[in-house]
């Protein structure tokens, strides 16, 4: 199945002072794939995915989105163009209600009457829509998760990144999220999920990509990623081990 | 109950002295709280403490009364334009302090306040400088906003605290009021999911600004003299307005009309009672009385909670019991 990328990372890098975070990383998202990205703590996942959504900027490389170079544009301009993420440590409006959480990615490209039905589709969508009115600041942590993946959706994406939206899941929520993510991918979307749980993301994922010290390790099918020895070194090996 | 309280303060006059002092202190209070409505809509609905909006409230007194000195000019035209030039201030020293946050905020924004009072101060071929500025007198009448006695002030007043009241509301319920809480909550979150926070800040700025500056005409109109330290200062204008929203309920309508009311009443009363026997001690006691409340009820006023909040929003539970 032939597809083409939605997404092109052409020697990316990004620097923060003396460490360098990210250094020529070059890989593709094909359109309609679940893509793991893996990698030991510190290797540069989170921030390539603030990279990507242009809360920080590449300073070498080019991050082409179907064909159009996102570097140097800004976050806001580059969800308009369908690319959002969720944030690992979950950043909702913790005062004001769930379904007010979801209107303001709504907003993106509908008035507010409207917006405010599309929330509410978007927590149907991910099974909150029983807790719309409830203070975000009071839910419960895999509630907490839910809400950010809804609030990105409601933005209507082509390509969505998750950091991180199975930690602190237990196995039934984990299914349950790993299901959901399914049905997203057969909506059409393209996702990235970045986990540390090593079974999920085999089971989930079509393809995996590899990062240590803010490189591209390797790329490849779940499979060959587990056997792949500079994974092992860097990553699997010692989490197998424990 | 806003119905009720805007009906209370159209009959109040008629028990009092239309040029007595109770008239004039809470004409005083609907001005303040108007200024403290129109600061809520940055520092309320954004969480940006500005301590600098007496910049845009002299921009407004100054400009009017100008205006109406050198072309004899409609105090009403006076206080667009003003509202256009605080506006462009607003946006102009909003494009450097957006991106600061909390104290830094405030600090620029106070820096910018004290840096127009100077050059108000020492410009005093357009301000008349620290001597202060007359306004001209006019034959009494609503177009010129000159009058005999203190009472239609009340009235324009209580009007510009009604409006002002509207566009905060109205900006709090629609898809900018929003952007502006999600600016304020988490703004790379609200900028992943599509808000162009800079914008946002910016047309808030604007918004905050225009109508600071035409409530400086309103002052202007109603006390005939100022000078820059009246209306740039930042202990009588920039901290009052914002201790006034803070005190009363930051980001709440009903916040700035409470802290106005309290402040200027505290305020008039310290002076009655103190500035005659102790210079500078009214000051003080003020002061403390902030901190109290703040300590006590850092939410402000409005969060004293059902005492005043059940009555004012669904006045037929308690009518049902």
């Amino acid at each position: 199945m032939p597809a083409s990328p939605i997404l092109e990372m052409r020697g990316v890098g990004k620097r923060f002072g003396g460490l360098q975070a990210l250094q020529d990383v070059s890989f593709e998202v094909r359109r309609g794939e679940i893509l793991g990205l893996i990698g030991p703590n510190g290797a540069g996942k989170t921030t390539l995915f603030s990279t990507l959504v242009g809360l920080h900027r590449a300073d070498a490389g080019a991050i082409l989105l179907e064909g159009r170079n996102l570097v140097g544009l800004k976050p806001h301009r580059i969800a308009r163009l369908g690319l959002t993420k969720t944030f690992q440590n979950v950043a909702l409006f913790m005062d004001t209600d769930v379904l007010d959480n979801v209107v303001i990615g709504a907003l993106l490209h509908h008035p507010l009457p409207e917006a405010r039905v599309r929330a509410l589709a978007c927590l149907e969508r991910v099974g909150l829509a029983n807790i719309a009115h409830k203070r975000a600041g009071d839910l419960s942590f895999p509630e907490r998760a839910r809400v950010e993946v809804a609030r990105a959706l409601s933005t209507e994406p082509k390509m969505l990144l998750l950091d991180e939206v199975m930690a602190a899941l237990n196995a039934v929520e984990m299914a349950e999220m790993m299901d959901l993510i399914r049905a997203l991918r057969a909506d059409g979307l393209t996702v990235i999920v970045v986990e540390h749980h090593m079974k999920a993301i085999m089971a989930l994922c079509d393809r995996i990509v590899a990062l240590s010290f803010g490189r591209l390790l390797a790329v490849g099918l779940p499979d060959e990623i587990v056997r792949h020895p500079d994974v092992v070194t860097a990553y699997l090996g010692r989490a197998y081990a424990e | 109950m806003p119905v009720a309280a805007i009906a209370a303060a159209l009959i109040v006059p008629l028990g009092l002295d239309g040029d007595g002092y109770a008239i004039r202190v809470i004409a005083l209070v609907f001005l303040f709280a108007a200024l403290g409505q129109s600061w809520n809509i940055v520092g309320g609905l954004a969480n940006q403490i500005s301590l600098g909006h007496a910049a845009f409230f002299g921009i407004g007194a100054y400009t009017s009364t100008r205006l109406l000195i050198d072309f004899g000019l409609s105090p009403w035209f006076g206080m667009l334009a003003g509202g256009v030039l605080g506006g462009a201030a607003a946006a102009l020293i909003s494009l450097p302090t957006m991106r600061l946050r909390g104290h830094y905020f405030a600090l620029a924004t106070l820096a910018f306040g004290e840096v127009m009072r100077v050059v108000a101060n020492a410009w005093t071929g357009l301000t008349g400088g620290p001597v202060g500025i007359s306004v001209p007198y006019s034959a009494p009448g609503l177009w010129m906003l000159s009058f005999k006695g203190t009472l239609p002030f009340y009235y324009l007043n209580l009007t510009a605290l009604v409006g002002v009241t509207a566009v905060f509301v109205g900006i709090r319920r629609s898809a900018f009021g929003y952007r502006l809480q999600a600016v304020r909550e988490d703004a790379n979150a609200a900028e992943v999911v599509g808000v162009d926070t800079a914008r946002i800040k910016i047309q808030a700025a604007v918004i905050s600004g225009a109508l600071t500056a035409m409530l400086g005409t309103l002052y202007a109109q109603m006390n005939f003299f100022f000078d820059p330290d009246a209306v740039f200062g930042a202990a009588p204008i920039s901290v009052r307005i914002a201790l006034i929203a803070i005190v009363g309920g930051i980001g709440t309508a009903a916040g700035p009309i409470l802290g106005a009311i309290l402040i200027v009443s505290l305020e008039e009363i310290a002076n009655v009672l103190l500035s005659g026997q102790v210079a500078g001690l009214s000051n003080l006691v003020y002061g403390l009385i902030l901190i109290a409340v703040i300590m006590i009820q850092p939410h402000g006023l409005v969060a004293l909670g059902p005492v005043f909040r059940r009555p004012w929003r669904v006045p037929a539970v308690d009518a049902a019991k």
